[in-house]
Formats: C-alpha cells, sequence, structure tokens
C-alpha cells in the first residue's frame, strides 16, 4: 500500500501540493483528477523522487520513501510512466526496455521479463529493432509503460496516459491498465480524461490548487454532480 | 598532385587527434549541456603525463598510453567534481567561468611540474623516423600509427556508446535526464562518467600525437580550440559530426598552410569557427534545438 500524508510541496513561495493526504491500496488503481496546473504531475514528480517535498511522508509497504532519490524510489518498487511519454526517441525500442532495467543486475531475469513484455505488447516485439521516435503515438505510449515495467514495480504511477491519443487508441490503452492491475500492479492513475478513471479506477480523488477537494467511487464519477461542479464546473 | 597528397594525409592524421580532442568536448557538451574549456588543460596534462612515464620512468609507450588514459579519465572526473557538480544548477556563465578557472588551475600545475626542462619536451618516435615510398609518394611511419590508433579509439568508443549499458545510459541522460532519472539512472553519475571519457579520449589523442610533436605546459588552448571548431563544425552535440569535423578542419587546415601560407594553418580554425556560427550554427550534423554551451 501507498500511504501519502500531509504532503506539502513548494516552488519557492509557491506552494503547489497543501496538506495532500491518500492511499493507494495495494493491488488497486486509484485515479488522481485535476484540470491543468492543479498539482497532479508534482504528486507524482515528488512520488518519483524528481521533486523533495516541502514536509508529509510517503509510505510505500512500510518503508518511507519521501525524500529519497529516484533510483532509490525505483528500487523500492515504484515507476512511473511520466505525461508525454518521453521515449529516448534515437534509441531503438529494445534499448529503451533495456534501459528500464538500469537498477537491475539479475541478467536472466531481465531477458525473460522482456520476453513477457514483448508478448504482452505484439507489436513492441514486431518493432524492437526500430527507432522508438519512428513510432506512433499509441506505441510509443506502450514503449513508455513497458519501460517501466522492466523496473518490475509492484506500484505504478501512470501521468494522463490517454493524453494525445486518438479516441480508438485510448480504449486500447484502458485495457491495458486493466491487465497490468490485473497481473496485481497498484496503480496511481493522473488522468485529466474522467471517462478513462472511470472505467479503470476503483477509487478517485479530485486535485484543485494542490488540495484534495474530493474523493469516492470511481464508478459514478461521470455522473456525480459534485465531480461535475468541482471538476468540470458544471 | 604529390604536394596535394602529402597534405591531404597529414591533414587526415592531426584531423584524426582533432576528432578524438573533439569527441570529448561533445560528449561532456552532449550530457551536460555545458562546454568544457579545461577540456585542451587535461589532454595537456595527460600527455605530460605520458611523457613522464615514457621518457623519464621508461615505462614503454602502450602501457604509458594505457596509464595516461586512466589518469586522464581520473583527471575528467575531478573536473566533475570541482567545477561542474558542486553548481550544476548554475548559469551558464557561472559553469563556463568554472572550467576555465580549472583550466588555469591545471595549467600552472603543469608548469610547476614540467617547466624548467627546457619546456619544450620531446617524446621519442614509437616507429622508424624512415619514409616509406608509396611510388612517387613518401609517407612517414609515424603518421599512418597515429591516423591507424586515433581510428581505433573511435571504434572503441563508438562500441562502447553503442553497445555497453553504461554507454547507452550516457546517450539516454543526454537525451532526456528526466526520463533517466524516472528508470532509476544516476544521472550525476552520468555526468562524472562522460567528464571522465571525454578527458580519456583526450588523453588517448594526447598520447597519440606526442611523437608527432612537442609537449608544454601552454599547448592546450590551441588544441582545444582546433577540437572546438571541429565541434562546433559537427553540430556540438554529434558524435559522427565531431569526426568529420575534426577531419575537415585537419584538412583544411594542411592545404591551408600548404597552398596559401604557413600562417593560415592558425586560424584556419577561428575562420571555421566563425563561417560555421554564421552560415549553418548547427553544424554539419547538429540538431535544430541548440542547448546552452
Amino acid at each position: 500500500m501507498l500511504a501519502i500524508r500531509h504532503l506539502k510541496v513548494s516552488y519557492g513561495i509557491t506552494q503547489v501540493l497543501r496538506d495532500v493526504t491518500f492511499d493507494v491500496p495495494a493491488g488497486k488503481v486509484v485515479a488522481l483528477l485535476g484540470g491543468n496546473g492543479s498539482g497532479k504531475t508534482t504528486m507524482l514528480n515528488t512520488l518519483s523522487g524528481l521533486v523533495r517535498p516541502s514536509d508529509g511522508s510517503i509510505v510505500f509497504e512500510g518503508h518511507e520513501c519521501a525524500g529519497l532519490s529516484p533510483d532509490s524510489i525505483v528500487r523500492h518498487g515504484i515507476a512511473q510512466v511520466p505525461q508525454g511519454r518521453e521515449v529516448w526517441p534515437s534509441m531503438s525500442v529494445q534499448d529503451n526496455l533495456e534501459l528500464g532495467a538500469a537498477t537491475r543486475r539479475d541478467w536472466a531475469g531481465i531477458r525473460s521479463d522482456m520476453d513477457e513484455i514483448y508478448t504482452m505488447f505484439p507489436k513492441l516485439a514486431e518493432g524492437r529493432r526500430r527507432r522508438a521516435g519512428s513510432l506512433s503515438g499509441g506505441e510509443q505510449q506502450m514503449v513508455a509503460i513497458a519501460r517501466a515495467l522492466m523496473a518490475r514495480p509492484r506500484c505504478l504511477l501512470m501521468d494522463e496516459p490517454s493524453a494525445g491519443l486518438a479516441p480508438s487508441i485510448v480504449g486500447d490503452m484502458v485495457d491495458v491498465i486493466l491487465a497490468l492491475n490485473k497481473r496485481g500492479l497498484t496503480i496511481l492513475l493522473v488522468e485529466q480524461n474522467i471517462g478513462v478513471a472511470a472505467a479503470v479506477a476503483e477509487q478517485a480523488h479530485i486535485l484543485q490548487g494542490g488540495e484534495i477537494t474530493f474523493s469516492g467511487p470511481a464508478a459514478g464519477l461521470v455522473d456525480n454532480p459534485e465531480v461535475l461542479r468541482s471538476y468540470l464546473g458544471r | 598532385m604529390i604536394l596535394l597528397t602529402y597534405l591531404l594525409l597529414s591533414g587526415l592524421t592531426t584531423g584524426s587527434l582533432y576528432a578524438l580532442i573533439a569527441l570529448g568536448i561533445v560528449v561532456v557538451n552532449k550530457s551536460t549541456g555545458v562546454i568544457n574549456f579545461a577540456h585542451g588543460e587535461l589532454f595537456m596534462f595527460s600527455g605530460l603525463l605520458a611523457w613522464t612515464l615514457h621518457v623519464q620512468l621508461g615505462v614503454s609507450y602502450l602501457p604509458s598510453l594505457a596509464i595516461a588514459v586512466v589518469l586522464g579519465f581520473a583527471l575528467g572526473v575531478a573536473t566533475n567534481l570541482i567545477a561542474f557538480r558542486p553548481i550544476k544548477n548554475a548559469d551558464v556563465v557561472s559553469l563556463v567561468l568554472a572550467t576555465i578557472g580549472l583550466a588555469f588551475v591545471v595549467r600552472g600545475a603543469a608548469r610547476v611540474i614540467w617547466g624548467g626542462k627546457g619546456d619544450y619536451l620531446s617524446f621519442p618516435p614509437i616507429t622508424s623516423p624512415d619514409p616509406i615510398s608509396f611510388g612517387e609518394i613518401m609517407v612517414i611511419p609515424q603518421q599512418i600509427a597515429v591516423l591507424a590508433g586515433a581510428i581505433v579509439i573511435m571504434l572503441v568508443f563508438a562500441a562502447f556508446f553503442r553497445l555497453t549499458r553504461a554507454g547507452k545510459m550516457m546517450q539516454a541522460a543526454a537525451d532526456n535526464a528526466k526520463a533517466s532519472k524516472l528508470v532509476g539512472i544516476r544521472v550525476d553519475r552520468i555526468y562524472m562518467l562522460s567528464f571522465g571519457t571525454g578527458a580519456a579520449i583526450a588523453a588517448a589523442a594526447a598520447v597519440l600525437m606526442a611523437p608527432l610533436t612537442l609537449l608544454y605546459p601552454d599547448m592546450g588552448f590551441s588544441f582545444f580550440i582546433k577540437g572546438f571548431a571541429a565541434a562546433v563544425l559537427g553540430g556540438l552535440t554529434s558524435l559522427p559530426g565531431a569526426v568529420l569535423g575534426g577531419f575537415c578542419i585537419g584538412v583544411i587546415e594542411a592545404l591551408a598552410g600548404g597552398y596559401i601560407n604557413s600562417s593560415f594553418m592558425e586560424v584556419s580554425a577561428f575562420i571555421v569557427i566563425m563561417f560555421v556560427l554564421v552560415v549553418r550554427p548547427t553544424g554539419l550534423l547538429g540538431l535544430k534545438g541548440m542547448r546552452r554551451i
């Protein structure tokens, strides 16, 4: 379980996250929703160790992770699929995946995980020698997810995986997230697409101005008047 | 025709050394986004270390080269720890000034250690000084050895960069530091490795060059400028561009010296830098998005 308690993050004098508290139960998908500038990406970057919190705690499987370096966070079992994919465009798909296992030294395990990932994403197997930058947006998103999986995480942080994808591909993305969760992966999904969040998450939180303003089941998000008022302004 | 062939061979030989210096500059710039202005001094210091090993201590040439490369790597790591890591988030002017300051310190240390010994130190030839003739063309074996050595080092470096995990991590950190951190690559270590690798290549270039010329503590800057011109010509972030740029600068310099005036040899690198910055700022193989230098 990932437990976030009273988390505060500031950039200089600007407080981006104010006393944020929520849980991501083991084996569940939790959605974190919010508009631009609400602090969602900062939240994920803090959980990944890219941003140091000014206060609060992040406990994952009993270990305090707040303020740890990014590589320590990955070693603890938390990996992130960043917004905008951020694959290495000039490197092959295979190299992108190999580097996803940068913290590992179990070469046999890495090879077997890569085979498993290629089975899960057959399109990546076909294009393993292609430059990642030459792939479509949906395929690059698959590379980004596969790369994160190569670290063998137990918790996956996904930052707007549906952003910039064609509606037909968004459906595939939903299937991938559900499949990963079915394999036991805990997922914290940051989304602006409320439909995607409702389709995959059990619990949802809405972040506004750096504060959680709504917490509840994800299933009824689309019809929840409180959500529509606070998130969509309707 | 004979003069042209001789000039081309001579240009390719010195160009291969400029290419190695440029590779070191580009490796550091590609991953950290800054130019290490102490690079020429690391080149000089490594060459003088090899001179001490080979001439004063009697270590044979190849072990001297290997030891100088290792010591060069250590100097590069020290550069990272002294002039980059403590101020890595500072503005580019501070980073440049730090490497310039370090360059003066290294040059001063070299003057203290190797000054007063005639200042210009000679390195014994590693091949027979007698030229070999190919028809009407006379070739100095030393030139062939240097050119071959430089090409071997380039191939080893290319293999390291493309085939090893550390090399791929260097590429990854250069392309996207955030993504690298997110997969657990320790980017600070990669920066250190880049400085070390860049300086190790410079050390190899210095030891290859040593038998062709004289070594002295003030030689670093002029070689840095040649390497920098090659790197600028190649695009500053392109490794193949650095190699291509190095060979071009070497040939341009040799042809300018042979057909115009020998004094043009020294200024040709500056002319190339100015020309590239005006006509094609991204260089021959550089990317469109230029970063801070």
